[in-house]
């Protein structure tokens, strides 16, 4: 065990050295690298399935120490499930790349700064971990590409999520500075100022790396300009990673978080939820949606959180700990499937140097394996059973509906609002991936290029497959994994392993059956229509042909909805009729959703900040005699108060 | 007795369920003055299918092809999920009014993929109406079984068809406005008028219809049926759950027989009373159902 997890360590750390050297094949980095995660995978699914936890326990000293315990190890084995073929697809990916060594390296040290991150037992190597885990990705874009638009999104990541990255801060040192790191009962003996003070820090501050809205504004600006391979690692671990944070704080550390955490939480997390996925549908650009489907899972997972904290101060310890099991069980479904989409939108790209979505079209016909396998992903996200994605997303629902049945008003209606929101958010997601798929995947190619798509290289077609056998591996026996998150929970109940889910107070979820029953329904009925066919047709639409121009777009599949939700979203639409001599020569359209987090939100906050940088300037004004007359003000006024007797 | 129940889930659904849009549409002529097809037409409908030959639009997939086995399977083990008159075998699948959600949200993504294969503009109105319409159905349906569930604390269909069983319950608000709340949802996933009109011929407006034009022969048939099965589904939920049944088995059943056939009439009632409304207005109505769910709700919390 001890071996294992260092030999996974020693592997990791000498394939992200390997591309230094530059004599040598990247296959053997990334192999290492492969290798290595994978093992510590192992050695932490191991702690997850009950082997006697490892290496230190938690301390509130600076000596840097290291160890694995249940969570750790859950969150260990969600790595290496998608950091192993999301590396091994980089081999496939940087073919032909500039700097590929350095990507590769950073890549490594990416992973390192993930696994030192989680493995961290002390706040001096946590928030080492933490500010190296936000500086790699953006080195690695910048490696990549340097125009002007990509710099202007780095610098939006860095600069949000080290302005909210200053709750990590906060909350960390101040646990640290109590004792309060490893032993529960420390910040409860400091009154419920301290402990809100650090709640309300965490929040903020593993928020903001998480991608919960209104926080979000980096993520859908970041992830689509990374390399393939590190947005899957990005949106599939990395803003997972901030909310094993979360749960640090919220359910170990700060003692038993008080009701209004609970309901900040799930409030936070149906704003992201509903925001993230009403976004991701007005969305042109593939991984850019995708971006914002991660803020919509993020919101679904603080759900199930928010509902543990809730049953947890109601006295309810069964469904707090489901409700806790629900959280986890979709931090894993989301990180297999979002890693599978990010992975199969790198090889789109490279296949057709676009990912606007209406221009790609018919690719399952050109790249069956990756096209297949983002089908399973997009089924597996859009919540449709038999996949993983319904599995958790079932747990979580019921979680909520029973906060929903009481006893007490005020918790029930909440829970009854954030039902119905997540039951809305599941239609949407429905929608969205339908489109999704519709549009990437099915239908004649809208572009020459479309036309012209040939399957990506094995490894990169290797990755999305074993994913996407995650995705129906997990959607059919989620029970097996259960019973060990519901220990992890800091109310640990037992349930019977079984593959599938059968939980008092709901009618059981049996998901083998489902997936058996709909494959043999599936295949019975397709045996008994017969493959008697006529002669290939055209589609039909009112005798017309349909042609490239007459397809329908996003925008088009959306309009309805966005119809309907026009007071929320505010669309804008230009129409520019050009006239000539009383003749209508052309006709313009533009038309756009807005985001209006950043229009209302951070546009004012970004005014205000550049209005107050201008005037701090006006105070450095450069000249000597101004700063000696700052030095005697003070003085005098530290004087003054001296002599008022406010300090000394 | 469960046996039974097995028996009508499954054969009832499978071969009873064409009989509902049947009825609804003799009933509908009656009451405008015409004397209308039979009920039994949509079965002589779905054998005229079943001899046809299949068409075969170009360009499309697999995914075009499997769409009318993926949502008529889908549909086949939501009939497993519905309990008779309170009482289900037990079926591997168990009973959850979640897990029945699931399915039909299976069933709508494959019918939406398929009509993006064709690429034909009137399929894709077609459905993103549906899934439009969807978005607000779902929360309301949540909102409804939560209603339902509430006296049972359960959501397993047979726990909440006996938590709403008997005459007390019929004392409490809260199950009046589950019924008028699940009463929306059966309108829109039936797609009955106001919201639908399944008679129309008009692509224009076609909401359900929209997917099926380009089907042809046996995968008309079957989304034919899948549909005609939403009707049963929905219906025997409705009898099951929110509308008035006590009893043992012999006298729920006759409670579900007289159930089903009332909310046929009514179906056929409000067909031909109301108009169809705007699409665009349709997610306001039902935005109002839940709300009248949600004061459901704290009246069944307070008391």
């Amino acid at each position: 065990m001890q071996l294992l997890v260092l030999l996974g360590l020693a592997l990791l750390v000498a394939g992200t050295l390997a591309p230094a050297f530059p004599h040598r094949d990247l296959t053997t980095a990334i192999s290492l690298q492969a290798v290595g995660i994978a093992l510590l995978g192992v050695g932490g699914g191991l702690v997850l399935f009950g082997a006697p936890a490892f290496g230190a326990a938690f301390g509130s000293g600076l000596d840097p120490t290291l160890g694995i315990d249940g969570l750790t190890g859950f969150f260990l084995a969600t790595l290496a499930v998608v950091a192993a073929p999301a590396t091994i697809y980089a081999r496939g990916y940087l073919v032909g790349v500039a700097r590929s060594r350095a990507l590769v390296a950073l890549g490594g040290l990416f992973l390192i700064a993930l696994v030192g991150l989680l493995m961290a037992r002390d706040p001096s190597t946590f928030l080492a971990c933490w500010e190296l885990m936000t500086l790699v990705p953006a080195a690695a874009i910048l490696v990549r590409r340097s125009e002007a638009g990509v710099r202007h999104a780095v610098f939006v990541y860095l600069a949000v999520t080290h302005l909210g990255g200053a709750g990590v801060w906060i909350s960390v040192l101040a646990l640290a500075h109590y004792g309060a790191i490893g032993d529960p009962g420390a910040l409860a003996a400091q009154g419920a100022g301290v402990q809100a003070l650090v709640i309300v820090a965490a929040i903020v501050g593993f928020g903001t790396k998480a991608g919960l809205m209104p926080l979000h504004s980096w993520l859908p600006r970041a992830h689509p300009v990374a390399p393939s391979h590190v947005s899957a690692v990005m949106s599939g671990v990395m803003i997972k990673v901030a909310l094993y944070g979360l749960i640090r704080v919220l359910f170990e550390w700060a003692g038993p978080a008080p009701l209004w955490a609970g309901l900040v939480v799930l409030g936070l997390g149906l704003l992201s939820a509903l925001g993230g996925v009403l976004y991701a549908l007005v969305q042109h650009d593939l991984k850019r949606l995708l971006a914002f489907h991660s803020i919509e899972n993020v919101g679904i997972v603080a759900l199930g959180l928010g509902a543990s904290i809730l049953f947890a101060s109601e006295g309810d310890e069964t469904w707090a700990a489901i409700a806790f099991a629900a959280a986890l069980l979709h931090i894993l479904n989301h990180a297999v499937f979002k890693a599978l989409l990010f992975l199969a939108a790198g090889a789109f790209e490279r296949a057709l140097g676009t990912l606007e979505l209406d221009r790609i079209g018919g690719l399952l016909r050109r790249m069956p394996w990756t096209g297949g396998a983002f089908l399973v992903g997009s089924m597996a996200i859009a919540g449709v059973p038999p996949l993983n994605g319904f599995a958790s997303e079932w747990l979580t629902l019921q979680a909520l509906i029973h906060v929903a049945f009481g006893p007490s008003l005020g918790l029930g209606l909440a829970g009854a609002l954030a039902t119905a929101g997540l039951a809305a958010t599941a239609a949407l997601a429905v929608f969205c991936f339908v489109k999704v798929v519709g549009l990437v995947l099915l239908g004649a190619p809208r572009r020459a290029e479309a036309e012209a798509a040939v399957e990506a290289a094995p490894s990169m077609r290797g990755a999305p497959v074993f994913l996407a056998g995650c995705c129906v591996a997990l959607g059919a026996a989620p029970g097996l994994l259960i019973p060990s998150l519901m220990e992890l929970s800091p109310h640990p109940q037992s349930l019977t392993a079984e593959p599938g889910l059968s939980i008092p107070g709901t009618g059981s979820l049996p998901s083998p059956w489902l997936l058996l029953g709909l494959l043999a329904m599936t295949g019975l009925l397709w045996l008994l229509r017969g493959s008697r066919r006529s002669a290939p047709v055209p589609a039909w639409a009112c005798g017309q042909r349909i042609e490239r121009s007459l397809e329908w777009s996003s925008a088009g599949f959306t309009k309805p909805l966005r119809l309907v939700l026009e007071a929320v979203l505010r669309p804008r639409r230009e129409i520019e009729a050009v006239c000539e001599r009383g003749q209508l020569q052309s006709v313009r359209y533009r038309g756009d959703v807005p985001h209006l987090f950043d229009t209302l939100l951070y546009g004012p906050v970004q005014r205000g900040a550049l209005a107050g940088a201008l005037v701090a300037r006006r105070l450095q004004s450069g000249s000597v005699r101004a700063y000696a007359a700052y030095l005697l003000a003070l003085l005098l006024g530290l004087l003054l108060l001296m002599r008022i007797g406010a300090i000394g | 007795m469960t046996v039974l129940a097995g028996a009508i889930q499954i054969l009832g659904g499978l071969v009873l369920a064409p009989l509902l849009p049947g009825t609804i549409q003799a009933l509908k002529a009656r009451l405008q003055g015409r004397r209308g097809p039979s009920p039994l037409q949509p079965y002589r409908e779905l054998r005229r299918l079943w001899a046809k030959t299949l068409a075969d639009p170009q360009p499309t997939t697999l995914v075009y092809r499997l769409a009318p086995c993926v949502v008529a399977a889908a549909t086949i083990l939501a009939l497993f999920l519905v309990p008779i008159a309170g009482l289900s075998p037990d079926w591997p699948l168990g009973n959850d009014a979640i897990v029945l959600l699931g399915l039909l949200a299976l069933a709508r993504f494959a019918l939406a993929a398929a009509s993006w294969d064709t690429g034909s503009g009137f399929a894709l109105m077609g459905s993103s109406r549906d899934l439009t319409l969807s978005v607000f159905a779902e929360a309301l349906l949540v909102l409804a079984l939560i209603l339902a569930a509430l006296p049972a604390g359960s959501t397993d269909l047979v726990a909440m068809s006996g938590g709403g069983g008997g005459s007390a319950i019929w004392s409490e608000p809260a199950h009046w406005c589950a019924a008028v709340a699940f009463a929306l949802v059966v309108l829109v996933e039936t797609g009955r008028q106001p919201i639908d009109n399944p008679d129309t011929h008009l692509e224009l407006t076609m909401i359900h219809e929209g997917p099926l034009l380009e089907y042809a022969g046996r995968d008309l048939a079957l989304l034919e049926w899948s549909a005609a099965a939403r009707h049963w589904i929905f219906l025997v939920v409705a009898a099951g759950l929110y509308l008035p049944h006590w009893g043992g088995f012999g006298l729920q059943l006759a409670c579900l027989v007289t159930a089903v056939a009332a909310l046929c009439a009514a179906l056929a009632f409000t067909e031909t009373a109301q108009a169809k409304m705007r699409i665009l207005r349709a997610p306001a109505l039902l935005a109002g159902g839940c709300l009248l769910a949600l004061v459901g709700l704290i009246s069944g919390l307070v008391s």
